[in-house]
């Protein structure tokens, strides 16, 4: 202990780090109200941390090329030590990303935490959840699997409904004109590196905007629900006398990160095959195509409105519309009000917005 | 195709070296299906029988169009074997598919129908000729689809021995000697089959037990056609030594499940345990 007391002095006269850890940790006050759904950024960043862990692990034995991708998938799945457990870690945490994103993203828009000034942590948030569908969609096709095929040559398949341009796009993306070997090199390269890389430079944008303009006061348990920023000049949301981040806030953290853990070994250990249909561990055949492909389930509902309108543009400019709409939310919802159950409109929208999702997504399983 | 490979070094012929044109029509015609599909922006499923022998024997009445609704019920139809590949012609044009030129061989003689059989089932075809019935086969004894099926060809299994079937020309009793010695042996290989299957669909690598299996099934269903009851009842015995090594490790696999549920439970009870804690810990700062 004295050993650490000295090395941490020795560093503190160097470089302050006491005055850090009073600042941004002991003494970084939080509403007193906060609850525990603020914790799931943080699950997030955890989740990532396995993903990008699992994904470098995976890195040292997969083979990127069509002729030996399955295999070494296979052989990662049987040979290799613990290699199950890191694939299906990586799967299955690739989907449980998705349910907690979703998880946040709903708790920022009902707690209106999307208001201004977080236009900025916003915009960030979504644009990090569309890479999030990106990184899914190009994992999928690395295990060269059927599964993996026939749903990528769907997927891709869907910009050949944007006018002009959309049989160029989809040859652009496939490298060719059909899924083949060069799909698999270029989805292979967003999906480790660029994909990847603008992920860490948006996270680390998201909480410098987090940092700025400080956290949220929940909108739950107060007199006045009201967003009090003026917008005249910059101001950072302090709260005094609130709750401080370490240790307090730092435990709710922790014990929101354990029961995520905990729902996802579970998954990994008891039913990782709930996110891998059959097809998922057959190889790829460009000649047999599986008789029902479907996407991942959070593409559900952006299939089934494909398959609802008989002219796929329509389904496409639907789909961007909606997309650019929730993106720029907080530009259009300029209300002061946070509280969800003072914003009849917004909780009319967003419930039923949601439950028609759930809706397409159950039509789109069961289609 | 592993199992097809395998299956040709011990017992049939690829049907791809059998109708080499054929294939290579076939492959054609999905290739043309498939960009149609992607032309047209939606994946439509490409079928072996989507062939004009299907699409014409279909649409006519009984005993031309009886076979279309034979063969779909058949084991061939299962594994993708269509019309063609038996009688040859050509699947992608109507107008001239059933002419010679275009390898059309139409229907084989009764005495002529092993023969037909044995391009593909080669070793069945041995095995066949020199059993008791295929060696009455000139004097009117029972060619392959007497048994098997005609079109709606059923897969080899003990099934096929039955009073019904066997006593159409001879007494049952010796056959029922034969399906008793086998039935175990046939349980075993049905149920070994299964479980390898549900391990491939989790993504195991069973390639190796599925070779082994694919062997040794195939060594046992030669017996099919032997009456030889001693003989029957010993290559049995021996076969079933075999199969209880693939049980072995089947059994290693179900072990290595139940441990990794094992430790998934230590797992999962650790994280939930650390989440108490930090919510204890959380509550004395309160």
């Amino acid at each position: 202990m004295i050993l650490l007391k000295r090395l941490i002095d020795w560093i503190d006269v160097r470089v302050g780090v006491r005055e850090v850890v009073e600042k941004e940790l002991t003494g970084y006050l939080l509403p007193r109200n906060i609850n525990t759904w603020f914790s799931m950024g943080s699950v997030l960043l955890v989740i990532f941390g396995i993903q990008v862990l699992s994904g470098i692990l995976l890195l040292i034995y997969y083979v990127p090329d069509a002729d030996k991708a399955f295999k070494s998938v296979t052989s990662i799945m049987n040979d290799v030590p613990f290699g199950w457990l890191i694939r299906m870690c990586h799967a299955v945490g690739s989907n449980t990303m998705v349910v907690v994103l979703l998880l946040h993203m709903l708790s920022v828009l009902f707690m209106g935490s999307y208001k201004r000034p977080r236009e900025l942590n916003w915009l960030t948030g979504f644009i990090l959840f569309t890479m999030v569908q990106g990184i899914s969609l190009t994992g999928y096709l690395l295990p060269w699997s059927q599964l993996s095929f026939w749903a990528t040559t769907v997927a891709t398949n869907s910009a050949n409904a944007i006018p002009v341009v959309g049989p160029a796009l989809v040859e652009f993306l496939r490298g060719s004109k059909l899924v083949g070997p060069a799909t698999l090199g270029r989805f292979f390269a967003l999906h480790v590196a660029l994909i990847p890389a603008g992920m860490i430079a948006l996270i680390g944008a998201h909480l410098f905007f987090l940092k700025r303009t400080g956290v949220s006061t929940p909108p739950f348990g107060l007199q006045n629900t009201t967003n009090q920023w003026q917008g005249d000049s910059y101001h950072h949301e302090d709260h005094p006398g609130g709750i401080p981040f370490f240790p307090n806030y730092a435990m709710e953290d922790l014990r929101s990160i354990f029961i995520y853990l905990a729902c996802f070994l579970a998954v990994v250990f008891f039913d990782p095959y709930l996110f891998f249909p059959k097809d998922a561990f057959i190889p790829a055949n460009s000649l047999v195509t599986p008789a029902h492909i479907k996407p991942e389930w959070y593409f559900l509902a952006n299939y089934q409105v494909l398959k609802i309108f008989p002219n796929e543009l329509i389904g496409l400019t639907l789909q961007g519309a909606a997309m650019t709409f929730l993106a720029l939310l907080p530009f259009v919802d300029r209300g002061k009000e946070c509280h969800p159950l003072k914003r009849p409109l917004f909780l009319l929208c967003a419930i039923g917005g949601l439950l028609l999702w759930i809706g397409l997504t159950i039509w789109g399983h069961y289609s | 195709m592993d199992r097809i490979d395998h299956m040709g070094a011990l017992f049939m012929r690829h049907p791809a070296t059998v109708m080499k044109s054929s294939a290579a029509l076939a492959r054609y015609v999905t290739c043309c299906l498939l960009g149609g599909a992607l032309f047209l922006m939606a994946v439509t499923p490409v079928r072996a029988d989507e062939i004009v022998c299907i699409t014409c024997h279909s649409a006519l009445p009984e005993k031309y169009g009886e076979p279309v609704k034979l063969w779909k019920g058949s084991v061939h139809a299962e594994n993708g074997i269509a019309c063609n590949a038996c009688h040859g012609g050509d699947p992608r044009d109507a107008a001239n598919a059933m002419k010679k030129d275009r390898g059309f061989l139409g229907a084989p003689k009764y005495n002529n129908v092993p023969e037909f059989c044995g391009r593909c089932h080669v070793g069945v075809l041995k095995d066949y000729l020199s059993s008791a019935h295929g060696r009455a086969l000139a004097s009117g004894g029972p060619n392959c689809v007497i048994c098997h099926g005609n079109h709606q060809i059923v897969k080899a299994s003990l099934e096929l021995i039955n009073e019904k079937s066997c006593s159409r020309c001879h007494s049952y009793e010796r056959a029922k000697l034969i399906r008793g010695a086998m039935q175990e042996t046939e349980a075993m290989v049905v149920a070994i089959d299964a479980r390898i299957m549900a391990f491939k669909q989790v993504g195991t690598d069973t390639e190796r037990m599925e070779k082994e299996l694919f062997a040794t099934r195939n060594r046992f269903h030669s017996l099919f056609h032997n009456v030889d009851v001693k003989k029957v009842i010993e290559e049995s015995t021996r076969i079933k030594g075999e199969l209880k090594k693939i049980e072995t490790a089947l059994a290693a696999l179900d072990q290595q499940s139940h441990t990794h549920k094992l430790v998934g439970a230590l797992a999962v009870a650790g994280a939930l345990l650390a989440a108490l804690l930090a919510h204890l810990l959380r509550k004395t700062f309160d």
